[in-house]
């Protein structure tokens, strides 16, 4: 167990940077989540710290030793890293049964034939598959598999453990309880993991820190608290839980409390507290999670958010509650209600904090 | 029961990763590239050199020359050599490409009685060698043949003339159709079903639908194997042998073995260039073949799910058409080699002698009494198993570092292991034969069967690569790629993973070799030598000494040994052989 350096690396594909200048240093026992939309760079990045690719420049490093440095022309191949991969397929050998699966690494180890079976039965035991060594990959579950795939890396104690995307293959419902084992695992093994997914639910429950990427680069680092609740820029507001956006026109500097007005294309007012001090006149965008949006009742005041007119555009019944689409000053946005609101217009409430606000252009 | 985690995770000593031997993976890959090289360049650079040498490569005081080639065409009849071998390709891919597109349509895509079966008859002239075929119709076609015995009593004589350029390329034609046939058959199998479909909904009918939409999509399938089936015309030297050369008629590859193999004194700078001009007129050939089946990715269908394409309805032709598929495969396939096995248990057939008078198992005694017969099947069998799997070991190591390594030189080495597509049989029999010839070290192997064995493998890389490459690049890259992370060098992850998980493909890859050794002689006949014979060069030799029993009852224990190994490899392993 080690930590993970990760500097300046790149990975061209022709003119294509797959990975664009990653900077990431992972501290010993840490589980970290490479998060992103596919072709984001995470499975390179992924791929680079095993060894399968191999980048264009920078430096990988586990612990005390060097995975890989691009000015001094050092690439270890995987075999010589000792690292830990599950990959999104398992890759259970399929001539193998489990035992033979899980014992390969301990074979290639040269532990002794006593200490192999003890090994494989503890490693199968953590993952609770014990009953099942005598089987073949093809006769076990999808699950099943996975589990396996991870008891075969776990046994030979790698200094650091990559999964990528480990639960993707698994339908809904096994994925919910997949996520929840490996949650508690994971507190158990105190590993430092390395983990991929596209799947914000899966980075926001396992995770002590997320990387946002997007097109080879990354966007944002921290934990998943910070990430839903302060995104740097609208790409991960929009990557991580459900957003909905609004654009406009700085109306009056921010105040000295960050209070800044901003007058939306159909002329109508929103204040909202922000970080980010804009110049008056800058173009904007500012979201807000469905949760923080609500329809107005009339005690609502205006010193703690605005109120604004909208649109219907659609209704649909979604179980329980109703979705609304909405038109707010030429901006699509839904937001959920309970009752089914059947009247044309609407008056919305948006409050005064919680709203976050961006300079860059809306990624929506 | 779940115990403490630490107790997997927290020993306190660390494995050792596998000591890794570096120098390992890459003294495999670059031994197995050399040798690759040498096995293919042997033939050819022999007879590269001699073709530009103005005496025989083991004479002494040679001098490098262009006049061959400007002799070679001063020579008296050459002309008409190229002209009769340009016919002959032509006819028979003409031949070929009729009968094997009208076969897929009609056997693979109607409702025809019979189809599947019909089907599997008409494939198998490809699983016997030429040499065979041409056995089969001279019994029943030729001179003395039972059909022309039995029109000569009946009419005026047979209208038919087997020693012709055209009775030729009927053969030729008839033992090619297959490969048409197949590529049409997979070509049909990917093809989105509804595209006919559609053309049936907007109104057109069975024949309509079949000229404007099922053959233009086959027309890639038809042009790509039409090229192949132009090449294989260009090397065939059996049925030349057989019927060309009493009629006086020569192609190149007959030239080539008369100037060769049955010369007294070979002029081996004539010899050497012929063969040269071979070689690249047949590098140019398979080249196209890689721009057509570039260019057929284009017409692949997308979409369409797995289902079977409705088949066209036939409605009152489907009697007439079954029947006269019925007559063709009588005529092409069934009587031939039936005429063949019955002859091989007769002293004599012939319409005008009852059937019960002549049968003997006296050619079969015979065949055991001299010892060369014995021996050539003897032979045969030791170059097919032993050779088969000398080969199937090396194909699939190069298919390992080709597909499955980060070989530095690994897409040469594809190359080089493909070229031998490009060799004709005749041209690697020459060429080994000189290599052998030059390099003082190997004197010793030349009358023995390893100077088969080498060349059948080396012309057969390309076959074997078929076999085995699809399932390779078929199978995850994680597999390989968990067991490097794991810490197994790429040796380990190819004996303990890779090769068991290819095995279906290796055995698949034997069988194929296996018979295709058994039936091979082109190459053959230029290598043997008393001591080495194989069943394909005692067959040319009975045959030339007029031993018709002999053939016949030779030919049949062929068939015989290909029928059993192509029955049980498709039975048992579901291998496919060819396409």
């Amino acid at each position: 167990m080690a930590e993970l350096v990760i500097e300046h690396l790149h990975k061209r594909f022709g003119p294509v940077r797959a990975i664009d200048d990653i900077n990431i240093h992972v501290a010993d026992g840490e589980f970290v989540t490479l998060l992103g939309p596919s072709g984001c760079g995470k499975s390179t990045t992924l791929g680079a710290i095993a060894g399968l690719d191999q980048p264009t420049a920078g430096r990988i490093r586990v612990g005390n030793k060097i995975y890989f440095d691009g000015e001094k022309g050092v690439f270890l191949p995987p075999e010589a890293r000792n690292c830990g991969l599950v990959f999104q397929s398992y890759a259970l050998w399929p001539h193998m049964t489990v035992y033979n699966n899980v014992v390969f690494p301990l074979k290639l180890r040269k532990v002794p034939a006593a200490d192999c079976k003890r090994r494989v039965e503890e490693a199968l035991a953590l993952v609770e598959m014990e009953r099942f060594q005598d089987r073949y990959p093809h006769q076990l579950s999808g699950g099943q598999q996975q589990r396996v795939a991870l008891a075969r890396t776990l046994v030979y104690q790698p200094e650091i453990l990559l999964l990528d995307e480990p639960l993707s293959n698994l339908d809904a419902k096994l994925r919910d309880r997949a996520r929840t084992w490996l949650a508690e695992l994971r507190t158990r093994l105190g590993l430092t993991t390395i983990y991929v997914t596209h799947d914000q639910v899966e980075a926001l429950a396992l995770s002590d820190r997320i990387v946002v990427m997007n097109g080879g680069r990354i966007s944002q680092i921290g934990t998943p608290q910070d990430i839903y609740a302060r995104p740097a820029d609208s790409f991960v507001a929009d990557f991580i839980g459900t957003t909905n956006f609004l654009t406009g026109a700085v109306a009056e500097a921010p105040q000295a409390n960050g209070r800044t007005l901003v007058t939306l294309a159909d002329g109508q007012r929103v204040t909202l507290q922000s970080e980010r001090r804009p110049a008056p006149g800058d173009k904007v965008t500012f979201a807000y999670r469905p949760e923080q949006m609500r329809l107005a009742s009339d005690n609502d005041n205006a010193t703690e958010g605005s109120i604004v007119e909208a649109a219907v555009v659609s209704h649909s019944y979604i179980g329980g509650r109703w979705q609304i689409g909405l038109d707010v000053g030429g901006n699509q946005i839904r937001i959920e209600t309970q009752d089914a609101a059947t009247d044309r217009r609407l008056r919305l409430w948006l409050p005064l904090a919680g709203g976050i606000l961006f300079t860059d252009r809306t990624h929506a | 029961m779940s115990p403490d985690a630490s107790s997997v995770l927290a020993s306190a000593t660390a494995d050792a990763l596998p000591k890794p031997l570096p120098s390992r993976d890459t003294a495999i890959q670059y031994g197995m590239a050399l040798l690759t090289v040498v096995l293919v360049a042997a033939p050819l650079v022999p007879v590269l050199y001699q073709s530009l040498l103005d005496r025989a490569l083991y004479d002494s005081g040679q001098q490098f020359t262009l006049s061959n080639f400007g002799r070679l065409f001063r020579t008296e009849g050459f002309g008409l050599v190229i002209w009769n071998t340009l016919v002959f390709a032509t006819l028979t891919t003409v031949v070929s490409q009729t009968l094997g597109t009208l076969a897929a349509v009609l056997f693979g895509r109607t409702d025809m009685p019979g189809a599947r079966l019909f089907g599997e008859l008409f494939l198998w002239p490809v699983y016997l060698s030429a040499l065979v075929l041409s056995f089969g119709w001279y019994t029943i076609y030729g001179p003395a043949g039972y059909l022309t015995l039995l029109m000569q009593t009946l009419f005026d004589g047979a209208p038919w003339n087997l020693y012709s350029l055209p009775g030729m390329a009927v053969i030729a034609g008839v033992s090619q159709a297959p490969v048409a046939y197949i590529y049409c058959m997979s070509s049909a199998s990917i093809t989105d079903p509804t595209l006919e479909e559609a053309a049936r909904v907007a109104g057109a009918g069975t024949f309509r639908t079949l000229w404007k939409i099922t053959l233009p999509l086959l027309l890639p399938a038809i042009a790509y194997s039409a090229v192949l089936n132009f090449t294989v015309g260009l090397e065939l030297l059996a049925i030349p042998l057989v019927f060309g050369d009493p009629a006086g008629i020569t192609v190149l590859t007959t030239f080539l073995y008369n100037n060769g193999v049955a010369s007294a004194r070979p002029d081996h700078g004539l010899v050497a260039t012929a063969a040269v001009l071979m070689l690249g007129a047949v590098c140019v050939l398979v080249w196209l073949q890689g721009r057509l089946l570039g260019n057929t990715r284009r017409f692949v269908t997308l979409g369409g799910k797995a289902t079977r394409p409705r088949p066209f309805r036939l409605n009152r032709l489907r009697w007439p058409l079954c029947l006269a598929s019925v007559v063709y495969l009588l005529a092409t396939v069934i009587a031939p080699i039936g005429a063949l096995v019955l002859r091989s248990f007769t002293s004599l057939l012939s319409p005008m002698v009852p059937l019960a008078d002549v049968l003997t198992l006296g050619n079969f005694a015979s065949m055991l009494e001299y010892p060369v017969y014995p021996r050539s099947i003897w032979n045969s069998f030791i170059v097919s198993a032993l050779g088969g799997a000398l080969a199937t070991a090396l194909i699939g190591l190069i298919a390992i570092i080709v597909l499955r390594s980060d070989f530095r030189w690994r897409t040469p080495l594809h190359y080089v292991a493909l070229f031998p597509r490009a060799v004709p049989g005749v041209v690697a029999g020459i060429g080994f034969f000189y290599a052998f010839a030059l390099v003082p070290g190997l004197g010793g192997l030349r009358n023995t069967i390893w100077i088969l064995i080498v060349a059948f493998t080396m012309h057969y890389i390309p076959v074997g690569l078929g076999a085995v490459a699809p399932m390779l690049m078929q199978m995850s890259p994680d597999f390989d790629r968990a067991a490097r992370v794991q810490g197994a060098d790429w040796w380990t992850v190819s004996r303990r993973i890779v090769l068991p998980l290819l095995r279906p493909a290796l055995v698949a890859c034997f069988i194929i070799l296996f018979i295709t050794f058994f039936k091979e002689y082109t190459t053959a006949i230029f290598l043997f030598a008393p001591g080495s014979e194989v069943i394909g060069t005692t067959l040319l030799q009975a045959w030339t000494q007029g031993e018709v029993g002999l053939v016949s009852a030779l030919a049949t224990l062929q068939i015989l040994v290909i029928g059993v190994c192509v029955t049980v490899a498709r039975a048992m392993f579901g291998v496919k052989l060819y396409g």
